[in-house]
């Protein structure tokens, strides 16, 4: 249950504990008494998820520099859909695209997929396993290289190698 | 500030009434599956600004527990109430 | 009012400028998956404007955090919602409008 081919990992699961115990002090409003059952409870949270989400693999320090370029990027996603609702006109050109992934499987093409609906500009719409259907507002756009730029940050953050692309996006 | 917190909370009201328009006129059923979207957001909003309001923070818990429920919502909503055909094409 | 009380007022007011944002591409957008977009995106911003616009506001550390959490939590319930709408509505066979 807790390692894997003795690979460490320890350092996750005291963060999943550091995680469990920041969740329990905001939902508490930090009263001190509340601690009594709080301990056991993160420590039960901590040993349910192990064994229900075996730790992967997952940097930190990518995840933090992943949040501003997530803010900053919903936030243009949020102006960029605001200036085509108001705009008379309603410019936008829809098209659907098949995206061929590059990430492995599971935690790390469920994140792209989630992110990718808050970005400027892109829906994702069918998550298979090598295909992700994104339903795009302009196909002018650069989505491309968006979709690109977040996918090599994913995949930091999972620390994981892309695929070879065989081309045909 | 209480002022502008209650005119803000009657505001987003109003957008979700006018939204509701999309819910009940569809045309498809997937335009009606967008309240879950719409409550999901906008119900939260509201009671975060009165729990401002009014100095309720018990309120944020409500607001917490909704956004739980969204997601549940949605899940529920895709896999029980949405019929497997289109069977109202009947503007688009 | 202090400076704060303006900063928040602003958030706040840009908060619902998004929300109305939400609210008009839903009732505009041609087709399903655009009014998607528009409720998805316009909204969660709405919503992540109007939570630091109350944080800023927030007496206790614990209460910033209760507000960042349930904005997360929105996050990641818009995002699901929204793929999950757009998925059904394809395999509904519900084609996308195009210009």
């Amino acid at each position: 249950m807790i390692s894997v081919k003795g690979k460490n990992n320890w350092p996750l699961i005291i963060s999943r504990g550091g995680l469990f115990f920041v969740l329990w002090w905001i939902l508490t409003d930090g009263v001190a008494s509340s601690w009594w059952i709080g301990g056991p409870a993160i420590l039960l949270a901590v040993a349910t998820s192990t064994i229900l989400l075996p730790p992967g693999s997952f940097v930190w320090y990518e995840f933090l520099k992943f949040v501003p370029f997530f803010l900053l990027r919903s936030l243009l996603g949020g102006i960029d859909v605001a200036w085509r609702v108001f705009h008379p006109a309603m410019p936008m050109s829809p098209v659907l695209i098949e995206y061929t992934h590059r990430l492995p499987t599971g935690m790390p093409q469920v994140f792209m997929a989630n992110s990718i609906s808050l970005l400027p500009g892109t829906l994702s719409t069918e998550l298979d396993q090598d295909v992700l259907k994104i339903h795009v507002l302009d196909s002018q756009g650069n989505f491309l290289a968006e979709l690109e730029e977040v996918e090599q940050r994913v995949a930091r953050m999972f620390d994981a190698s892309l695929k070879v692309s065989e081309g045909g996006r | 500030m209480q002022p502008l917190y209650l005119t803000l909370a009657v505001f987003l009201l109003l957008n979700l009434g006018a939204g509701m328009w999309r819910v009940v006129h569809g045309p498809t059923n997937a335009d009606r599956m967008l309240a879950a979207q719409l409550f999901g957001t906008t119900a939260v909003a509201i009671l975060l600004l009165l729990a401002q309001a009014y100095g309720i923070p018990a309120l944020r818990d409500v607001a917490l527990v909704f956004a739980l429920l969204a997601a549940v919502t949605a899940v529920a909503f895709v896999r029980i109430a949405w019929p497997n055909r289109e069977t109202d094409h009947d503007a688009d | 009012m202090t400076l704060i009380d303006y900063l928040s007022a602003a958030l706040l007011i840009a908060g619902a400028f998004f929300f109305l944002a939400g609210t008009v591409g839903l009732l505009r957008f041609p087709d399903v998956y655009t009014r998607l977009h528009a409720l998805t995106k316009a909204d969660n911003v709405g919503l992540g404007l109007m939570v630091m616009g109350l944080a800023v506001q927030a007496k206790s550390w614990s209460a910033v955090g209760k507000l960042v959490l349930i904005w997360i939590l929105v996050l990641l319930a818009g995002a699901s919602i929204a793929h999950l709408v757009s998925r059904g509505a394809l395999q509904r066979g519900i084609d996308l409008w195009r210009r």
